[in-house]
């Protein structure tokens, strides 16, 4: 057994952080779960008599706002900030990865997502490509998505919790494990509540929260410090030279390689990320479809502009008030970097309602995220692979069954895997985006622009991505559960191929094994390469109808080839 | 006696039991047969995701093809048994939790007896699958006739 020598080893403490119970970050954490609840509750889906008449329909902006709560997880919140802290310039990769993601996801996919009209990234692929084989791989991939992204978000919760709620203690564990063991059942608990209520309208609230937690933490660090006034997103340039190399020397420290391979991975997984893609299938219409993206990369901005004012403000009053932050003199722990934001706002002796705020904004945004992901992944579980392809005849009991068990089992194995986390919370989530850069990317990519796509170049494609994921993972990232192995296996391998950035060796890969695989194969039939091209063709289409619909009903006269 | 009779169905073998049993009853008594099935919203939101509930909410379950396609599918068999043998038929297909939705329809549309399936569970598969029936049976006031599968 090598999970319990594990277990014992972590004992991640954040140093400088205060870690006691307090009643006012408590409150305001169980607060805003239950205000997320209320708001789901009042606006759950009634019992309908009549299913055939339309309902309201969601705008631009709400679901915007959704995309940016969706996305908004203890990575954007906490993670980000702690890398630009850690390794100031590196850090920017994820700023920069993850807004261009959705420039790609803007231009490419959006639109044509919504006209295919399927349910999740499992269906797409599985229909595109006519292959429940497919399917299942997908499915898959969208369940271990879920576990790794979800591991870093049990490291945020676990971290920020121990601010708020001191150390509970658990018998035979760190105060940091037993937090993460609270937070997740709350986690699994809210999601048994939530599950049923409708999810838009409580994430454009989420949304508003969060940011607001965020700014004004920001806003008020930077002017009870000095630091700023009224724009401290650009003000914290004057402190840049005053920060170290990690800051004003870009490269120094970290070789442009990881830069560039990082940055790749982050955009290509954002475009295949399963609870990013699934806003897109349920809007009205295409062009609604487009709008919410630039709603929400706007959304997501206010974030992404912000934190590495945060950082360089909480970097700043770490190296003052409680010691070196840099590697070189002694340095930051990972920990400590993770709660930088939480961190910042309590050194600059704000009201501790105040970081509360902060603090429980984390909180919420990784709960949020995390029960995203859980559904994502139960449903990959209980809809493609259980009712699809095991039992057809399954009952809609039976799925819900299905369902609560996959997320439990999906809670149990996170709350393992984040007792002795491998890596820091941005870290920890890049795997998943190279999971999805690797694997469901091309599939969407190629699936929806290249009608010749079929089905052996599909699961040659898919095969492929995975084992290229998985080959750093297990050189970098296994051994920190293994005990007494120092990893990472082979140093050349992570250096050319990290685990933080396979998908810049994966995609391009992949995209080759799956056109060849295709080229020599047998061509996909007309009907699915008319759906293809109807998917982006220049003549718009009506509101409500999918490109099925377009081709089942026109008759055989194909769109023009583009 | 009877008027209207509502059998509701999730396109089981176990549902389908019932059907006989309702059909009887309607051709003895001339009465009305309601046919309906319950999309079930906790399924939907947990093996498809909430999205898919606000796409109910939304009200465009035409693009919902799987969806639609099952709950059809389980009132049409009853239908055109139904029809076969001259008895009058309404179709209805409605979401929400199944045993309130049942309910609801029953006292909105006077029905006089709800004929249901039942898979006859005990222990712990009971205690995690649940019954719609014994719900049923618990919220109404309306008579209810169970059948058995076992």
């Amino acid at each position: 057994m090598t999970v319990p020598t594990a277990v014992l080893q972590s004992g991640l403490l954040p140093e400088g952080l205060n870690v006691s119970f307090k009643l006012a970050p408590a409150i305001i954490v169980l607060g805003m779960l239950l205000l997320f609840l209320a708001i789901g509750f009042v606006f759950r889906v009634a019992d309908t008599e009549n299913m055939w008449v339309a309902g309201r329909s969601i705008g631009n902006v709400e679901n915007g706002m959704a995309i940016g709560a969706n996305w908004m997880s203890a990575a954007s919140y906490l993670g980000m900030a702690a890398l630009i802290a850690l390794s100031g310039f590196y850090g920017l990769a994820f700023v920069v990865g993850w807004t261009t993601g959705y420039f790609i996801l803007l231009i490419f996919m959006a639109a044509q997502l919504r006209r295919f009209g399927k349910y999740t990234a499992p269906d797409f692929v599985g229909d595109r490509f006519n292959s429940d084989g497919a399917r299942a791989i997908a499915a898959i991939t969208t369940f271990l998505i879920g576990f790794v992204y979800a591991i870093g978000q049990a490291r945020g919760m676990g971290l920020v919790g121990l601010y708020i709620f001191g150390d509970i203690g658990l018998p035979g564990l760190s105060g940091y494990q037993s937090m993460v063991v609270f937070m997740m059942a709350i986690t699994v608990g809210y999601l048994t509540i939530s599950g049923m209520l409708g999810a838009t309208k409580n994430m454009a609230v989420q949304y508003v929260i969060l940011i607001v937690a965020f700014l004004i933490g920001l806003f008020l660090t930077g002017l009870s410090q000095g630091y700023s006034t009224v724009l401290p997103q650009l003000e914290y340039g004057m402190l840049i030279s005053e920060l170290g190399s990690e800051f004003s020397e870009p490269f120094v420290n970290q070789p442009y390689y990881i830069w560039i391979a990082t940055c790749f991975s982050l955009v290509v997984g954002t475009c295949g990320l399963p609870h990013v893609l699934v806003r897109f299938y349920t809007v009205e219409s295409e062009r609604t479809a487009r709008w919410s993206t630039v709603w929400g990369l706007f959304f997501i901005c206010l974030l992404y502009w912000s934190a590495p004012a945060f950082a360089a403000f909480g970097t700043d009053l770490y190296g003052e008030q409680v010691g070196a932050v840099y590697a070189a003199e002694g340095g930051m722990t990972s920990a400590a970097g993770d709660v930088i934001v939480v961190l910042a706002a309590q050194l600059a002796n704000l009201p501790q309602w105040l970081v509360g705020l902060v603090a429980a904004g984390g909180i919420a945004a990784a709960i949020a995220t995390t029960a995203g992901l859980f559904i994502a992944g139960s449903s990959a579980i209980s809809h493609d692979i259980y009712t699809n392809i095991i039992n057809p005849e399954a009952t809609q009991r039976q799925q819900v069954l299905v369902g609560r068990l996959s997320i439990i089992a999906l809670g149990v194995i996170t709350t393992l895997a984040a007792l002795d986390p491998a890596a820091p919370i941005a870290a920890l989530v890049s795997y998943a985006f190279s999971l999805a850069g690797a694997v469901l990317f091309p599939m969407f990519f190629l699936g929806m622009w290249w009608e010749n796509t079929n089905r052996p170049g599909a699961l040659a494609g898919m095969m492929t991505g995975l084992t290229i994921w998985t080959i750093p993972m297990i050189n970098e990232v296994l051994p920190n559960y293994l005990g007494g192995v120092e990893g990472p296996f082979s140093a050349a391998l992570a250096t050319w191929v990290p685990a933080i950035g396979s998908a810049l060796i994966a995609v391009p890969i992949v995209f080759a094994v799956t056109i060849v695989v295709s080229l020599v194969t047998e061509e996909p039939d007309v009907e699915t390469k008319r759906i293809v091209r109807q998917c982006h063709s220049p003549e718009p289409m009506g509101q409500h109808r999918t490109a099925e619909d377009v081709v089942a009903t026109d008759g055989g006269d194909a769109p023009a080839d583009d | 006696m009877y008027e209207k009779i509502l059998i509701p169905t999730d396109g089981s073998d176990t549902a389908e039991m019932a059907v006989e049993h309702a059909l009887d009853l309607a051709e003895t008594y001339g009465a009305e047969l309601h046919t309906l099935y319950v999309v079930d919203t906790d399924s939907m939101s947990l093996s498809l995701g909430p999205e898919q509930l606000d796409r109910i909410e939304q009200g465009n379950w035409g693009e919902m093809d799987e969806v639609r396609e099952r709950a059809e599918g389980a009132t049409r068999v009853v239908a055109d048994r139904g029809r076969d043998r001259g008895i009058e038929i309404v179709e209805h297909v409605a979401s929400g939790r199944p045993h309130s939705v049942i309910e609801e329809y029953a006292e909105d549309h006077d029905v006089d007896l709800v004929v249901m399936g039942s898979h006859g569970r005990s222990g712990i598969r009971r205690a995690l699958l649940g019954s719609v029936t014994e719900r049923t049976l618990r919220s109404t006031d309306i008579p209810v006739l169970v059948v058995d599968a076992r």
